[in-house]
């Protein structure tokens, strides 16, 4: 027992590491891992409703639950990371758009993350019973290479989360760049129902301003 | 009616594999023998098979994949006449607001954004098809981001 014990104090600690993306764009008392954990597994509750094809609620919820624990060791890791600019300026011009890479340069940056957060979720579920280890180590990879309808769905919800934070800190303050999640959006989500979505936060957020950038 | 999954020759002879080593995994299972020398192969997902006291995600996965192959189409290059337009299979590289990038237009399973492999669903996906070398793309809702084809080429099988 002191084993799994162990493995709660660590899986703890996301309830206060903060998620990176918002740090690195100066957002005041960003809200941490285990917070964006928690509304991700609601909405992907709730939208797999929508879904023509229904998607089975345990292993999203599960796949939920577990696609961040990689973190406890890994860190939150962003597209930004290899790239950033120590002079704040330039940061907040690069952050203004989404970064773009080669081809060789992108499967660096996967592979090389992918490797990390590997580790980091091994090390951290090591102790679990073997067969709690292995669904914990499935659903990762499930949600990772999108294997099955519920990861690709997840990892498309996922997204949707953070471009909903996002759109709920430029309310708050118009500086957090918005441009950055529209492209995203538009490049990564193919999903009808988490596309509509997007269009309702569209309308929800921007009926009386529009975002500049 | 049922979803067409879109996907490359490489994909479908990936995705067969694993068919054919998760049946022969699960049967073996079953008729409690070893699992064979294959399955620690870094080609397939080793836990994956490791979590072998719940089946249901075995059987899941053959399902999924025998749905896959119900319902497939092949990515299959343009006649040369063709070639001069994006459709699917069609590897294009763009300026992005001045910005240079490469896509891959591919089907939803095998779109793999961090790697620039975009599906045809996606509104950028959807928006490039069957523009040519020139054309300028401008998707806005509500940011405008403007997209430059500049080449367009067929590597698939």
């Amino acid at each position: 027992m002191d084993k799994v014990i162990k493995f709660f104090i660590e899986v703890g600690k996301l309830k206060t590491m903060p998620r990176r993306g918002w740090v690195i764009r100066e957002v005041k008392d960003p809200e941490s891992i285990a917070e964006h954990t928690f509304r991700v597994a609601i909405m992907a509750w709730v939208l797999a409703e929508k879904k023509d094809k229904k998607l089975k609620l345990e292993k999203l919820l599960k796949m939920a639950l577990v696609h961040d624990l990689c973190e406890v060791y890994a860190g939150d890791i962003t597209p930004y990371d290899s790239i950033l600019p120590k002079d704040k300026k330039k940061r907040r011009e690069l952050l203004k758009t989404w970064p773009r890479f080669t081809e060789k340069e992108k499967k660096r940056l996967a592979e090389s993350k992918f490797k990390k957060e590997k580790a980091g979720l091994e090390k951290l579920i090591r102790n679990l019973p073997p067969r709690l280890k292995h669904e914990v180590m499935a659903l990762w990879l499930d949600y990772e290479n999108g294997q099955s309808p519920e990861g690709r769905f997840f990892k498309h919800a996922d997204r949707l989360e953070s471009f909903l934070q996002a759109a709920e800190y430029w309310k708050g303050n118009k500086n957090v760049p918005q441009k950055p999640y529209w492209i995203q959006a538009r490049e990564l989500h193919d999903d009808p129902v988490i596309l509509e979505f997007i269009n309702q936060i569209d309308k929800e957020f921007h009926n009386k301003i529009k975002p500049k950038e | 009616m049922d979803k067409i999954f879109y996907i490359t020759k490489e994909k479908l002879q990936e995705l067969k594999k694993e068919y054919d080593e998760l049946v022969t995994f699960e049967h073996n299972k079953t008729v409690g023998e070893e699992a064979p020398k294959i399955f620690e192969s870094e080609d397939i997902n080793p836990e994956f098979l490791s979590f072998q006291e719940d089946m249901s995600f075995l059987r899941s996965r053959i399902g999924e994949l025998k749905n896959i192959f119900e319902h497939y189409e092949l990515i299959k290059n343009p006649p040369k006449s063709d070639q001069a337009v994006v459709n699917l299979g069609a590897k294009v590289k763009i300026d992005v607001d001045g910005e240079k990038d490469e896509f891959v237009i591919v089907g939803t399973l095998e779109a793999n954004p961090a790697l620039g492999k975009i599906s045809n669903e996606s509104p950028v996906g959807k928006a490039l098809l069957g523009h040519k070398i020139g054309d300028e793309i401008t998707v806005s809702s509500p940011i405008k981001t403007k997209y430059k084809i500049k080449s367009i080429k067929y590597e698939v099988g």
